[in-house]
């Protein structure tokens, strides 16, 4: 029998594979694969003959024999032992076994996901197009898939979606309701949670009757599932969650880890089998690019649509290279063994840095040319043959990094660079579609969020070029690409100063630039040729800037940032980088006020026309606090949200994010490291309050005169470029002090760096000299 | 992803650090003065960073004299613009 349609789901079992298949007519079909898996086993002789004895005298034994296979690092082939159990079950369970009796055996191929063998085998990714032949009992013959993961546009699979949610966040109240909503045909319902029984007769109908593919949750993996499988097997009514009647459901508890300096607090996972379950809030990247960017996740990585929502990028790409390293029959190392090379500390002070960043010119400057290397470090890697095992080879012809004393065998196509090349191709197709699109193209959206999906898949590739623990890295490789990026980004500096530009800031792949007299698009042109052509890399104008302000550092004024910035395009847009409206812990109404202000600001067309806004961007402020005093203001608007660091016993001093966790703490709440604290300020000791308590915030007993504080400073943070003080502004729009734009005594102490100001200083000092000089002559 | 070298923002910090005790026993004028000089290097760490020079407090030291020669440079050419007036100021009666 043929089948086809799109693959909805793929995971081992007893017999092999279970593939889940959504069919053309409508109907869904579990389909069985027999799927014998093998691993390998390298080692000194001896050891692999007492292996060998083992493994043949136990009940079932795996099929045995001596093989060849291409060790990544080694650069020859291996002799290896190839054990094939029957299936990835039985695979896994052999392989515990092994590792604990002959843990000194180096192993390959031991620990990897069905779904990345069948990927490597028959090209197939989740919602991929496919026939499939199988018997009448549902026994898979062949599989062939119609379709490639890189190609632009594709079928869209008709997934029967249902979301479900309750009618209020359960971590601060109980709720009372779920919130169903069907997207074929379009449905609403609203189920009382209260009494058990009739919830749960009536979801089990609806999954019957409807039969989703995906059930999207909110609160899915850590309240609503849990809560359902524990009512449905009090009142033994069974929900069929999972299409696969036999499997149930397939639990992971939650974790907190640390990664790039900040703490993640991943939250319990419930997956289903036959049938997908995603959590809103407990998908990594949900809140990034949404549904659409998760399934280009899983079409790319290939990895389960399950696994790919509630996993970082960074899995996503191992997944890759493993992928590409299992069709090429490279060994796939189960613990890495390869450690870092020998390096001089000469080696180490010139490689070990990461990219350039500049400290831009501070202040405020009009007609400024974004420049952006298209992904940077991926073009580094494929274009410079970047891979770990082409590092420091020792091969013939091999080339120097420039910048470092690495080298890199340039005659061959990487692990690495073979990974993501038809990745960044397609990124770079998608981002030029999506340039040529006009602003109302449905497909607009989708494209942007495929286009984010990548960029964090190629963004994490080069930085596990650099991790110890992932399988195809190596720190050489890394080092390399940056050094590649430096090399770019000086040279394209360079090439900026000698066609007479001045270059305001340089960001490891951005590079801001001005000249007098260029101000069209066009007139950079020149400029992009000349430095696409100078490092072979490829770079693009992001835009013109009417005006662009770099900011100083918060701690210090005297020293510019370089990701504190903020302007206006030509076309009116704005790009704003580093200040509180960017910031998840900014109170909603504070980063209104800004926004108001910027949104006022960005019609300016150069950073003269802006000065002269001043007055009137100080009266928007005033309004703004004149809400604040008044108390209009929601308590909602106020609420700070701030990242618990560590867990609550290891505070000294605790922060107001620990104040709060312990109040929440006390009404049963416990948060993990890593999770973020709703709160408001209030007067007095302990001077914060936790927002989802559950008795009324009393509007008397916040603390706004902080609020005040914090308004008067995320106004400077934008107000401070057009030259006013921080305390003057605070004097003029709290205390309503008034400046008047000549050096006659101002009311506040130090007159401010206003231009027209400095302007109007200057013409008043020429009038004294001229006059001094008329009564000199006379 | 753990690095072996302290990046440049690290080191300038680690020796601004180090004359901490300098600097406690310097006036407050003259404090204000030395954070000035450290700020304009600070505004070089991008090219110490690539310099990789080993020893990164030249480096500093050189980024600082930098600033201040371009303060030299500013006001010597605002000199020249200002000097034919101070001629005819000064010019005998």
């Amino acid at each position: 029998m043929n089948h086809a349609g799109w693959l909805l789901d793929l995971y081992e079992d007893e017999a092999g594979l279970v593939l889940w298949l959504m069919q053309e007519d409508g109907t869904r079909a579990r389909l069985a694969q027999p799927f014998p898996v093998t691993l390998y086993a390298a080692g000194p002789g001896p050891r692999l003959r007492a292996l060998w004895r083992w493994l043949r005298a136990r009940p079932q034994p795996p099929r045995l024999e001596r093989a060849e296979r291409h060790e990544l690092f080694a650069g020859r082939p291996l002799a290896v032992m190839a054990i094939t159990a029957p299936g990835p079950l039985q695979a896994r369970r052999l392989f515990a076994e092994l590792a604990q009796s002959f843990p000194d055996l180096t192993y390959y191929d031991a620990d990897l996901s069905p779904n990345l063998r069948h990927a490597a085998r028959y090209g197939t990714f989740p919602l991929a197009r496919v026939e499939i032949e199988a018997s009448k009992q549902g026994v898979i013959g062949a599989v062939e898939t119609r379709e490639s993961p890189w190609a632009l546009e594709h079928d869209p699979a008709p997934l029967r979606v249902m979301r479900l949610e309750p009618d209020c966040n359960p971590a601060r109240a109980a709720p009372r309701a779920l919130r169903i909503h069907l997207n074929q045909p379009a449905l609403d319902w609203e189920l009382p949670l209260e009494p058990a029984r009739a919830l749960l007769v009536n979801l089990a109908a609806m999954l019957r009757r409807y039969d989703p593919d995906l059930l999207l949750t909110a609160w899915g993996d850590t309240w609503l599932i849990p809560l359902l499988v524990e009512l449905s097997r009090g009142a033994n009514i069974p929900l069929g969650l999972s299409r696969d009647a036999g499997r149930g459901i397939g639990r992971k508890k939650e974790r907190s880890y640390l990664t790039y300096g900040q703490v993640v607090h991943i939250g319990p996972q419930m997956r289903l089998f036959g049938r997908l379950h995603v959590d809103i809030y407990n998908a990594m990247m949900y809140h990034d690019y949404g549904m659409e960017g998760i399934l280009e996740s899983a079409r790319v990585t290939a990895l389960p649509i399950q696994t790919v929502a509630r996993s970082s990028p960074g899995s996503g790409i191992s997944a890759m290279q493993v992928t590409v390293a299992l069709r090429r029959e490279i060994l796939v190392p189960w613990r890495k063994q390869a450690a870092e090379g020998r390096k001089s500390a000469r080696d180490l002070i010139e490689g070990d840095m990461g990219g350039l960043v500049y400290a831009p010119i501070l202040g405020l400057h009009s007609d400024v040319a974004e420049l952006d290397f298209t992904s940077l470090y991926p073009a580094c890697i494929t274009t410079g043959h970047l891979s770990p095992e082409l590092m420091n080879s020792g091969a013939p012809g091999a080339e120097r990094v420039p910048g470092t004393s690495l080298t890199v065998d340039r005659s061959r196509e990487g692990l690495v660079p073979a990974t993501i090349e038809p990745l960044l191709q397609k990124r770079i197709a998608l981002k030029a579609r999506i340039a040529q699109m006009p602003a109302w193209d449905p497909r607009r959206a989708q494209f942007k969020a495929q286009a984010a999906a990548q960029k964090w898949l190629l963004v994490t590739c080069f930085g596990y070029l650099g991790y110890k623990n992932a399988r195809f890295g190596r720190i050489e490789a890394h080092m390399a690409t940056t050094a590649c990026g430096r090399e770019a980004l000086m040279r394209a500096k360079e090439t900026a100063e000698d066609l007479g530009f001045r270059v305001l800031g340089l960001y490891v792949d951005a590079v801001w630039v001005t000249r007098a007299g260029c101000r069209a698009p066009g007139d950079f042109q020149t400029l992009v040729e000349a430095i696409t052509a100078a490092t072979g890399l490829p770079i693009t104008l992001d835009g013109v800037y009417n005006w662009l302000a770099f900011l100083p550092s918060r701690a210090h004024p005297a020293r510019t940032v370089a990701n504190r910035y903020f302007g206006a395009f030509q076309d009116g847009s704005l790009k704003v980088r580093g200040v509180e409206m960017r910031r998840a812990d900014t109170p909603a109404f504070i980063a209104k006020t800004q926004k108001v202000l910027l949104e006022a600001m960005a019609p300016a067309g150069s950073a003269e026309a802006l000065a002269r806004q001043l007055p009137e961007l100080v009266r928007l402020l005033r309004g703004s606090l004149r809400l604040l005093a008044s108390g209009q203001v929601p308590p909602e608007e106020l609420v700070v949200s701030q990242k618990l660091s560590r867990r609550l016993e290891e505070y000294r001093l605790p922060s107001p994010a620990a104040v709060a966790a312990a109040q929440l703490a006390e009404i049963g709440v416990h948060l993990q490291p890593g999770e973020r604290v709703p709160l408001l300020f209030t007067r007095g000791a302990p001077g914060a309050r936790a927002w989802h308590l559950p008795e009324a915030v009393r509007p008397e007993t916040l603390d706004l005169e902080r609020y005040r504080t914090l308004l008067v400073r995320a106004a400077w943070s934008v107000l401070g470029a057009l030259g006013i003080s921080e305390a003057d502004l605070a004097a003029w729009a709290i205390h309503g002090a008034s400046y008047r734009l000549d050096d006659a005594p101002a009311p506040c102490a130090a007159p401010p760096l206003l231009l027209e100001a400095r302007r109007r200083k200057a013409e008043l000092a020429q009038e004294r000299l001229g006059r001094l000089l008329e009564a000199k002559k006379g | 992803m753990g690095r072996t070298i302290p990046s440049a923002t690290i080191q300038f910090l680690q020796e601004e650090e180090s004359f901490a005790r300098f600097r406690r026993a310097l006036r407050r004028e003259d404090q204000l003065a030395l954070d000035h000089l450290f700020s304009n290097a600070h505004h070089h760490l991008a090219a110490a960073a690539y310099a990789a020079h080993a020893l990164p407090f030249e480096v500093l030291l050189l980024a600082m004299l930098l600033e201040e020669h371009k303060l030299v440079l500013r006001m010597s050419s605002a000199m020249e613009k200002v000097q034919p007036l101070l001629d005819v100021l000064d010019a005998p009666e």
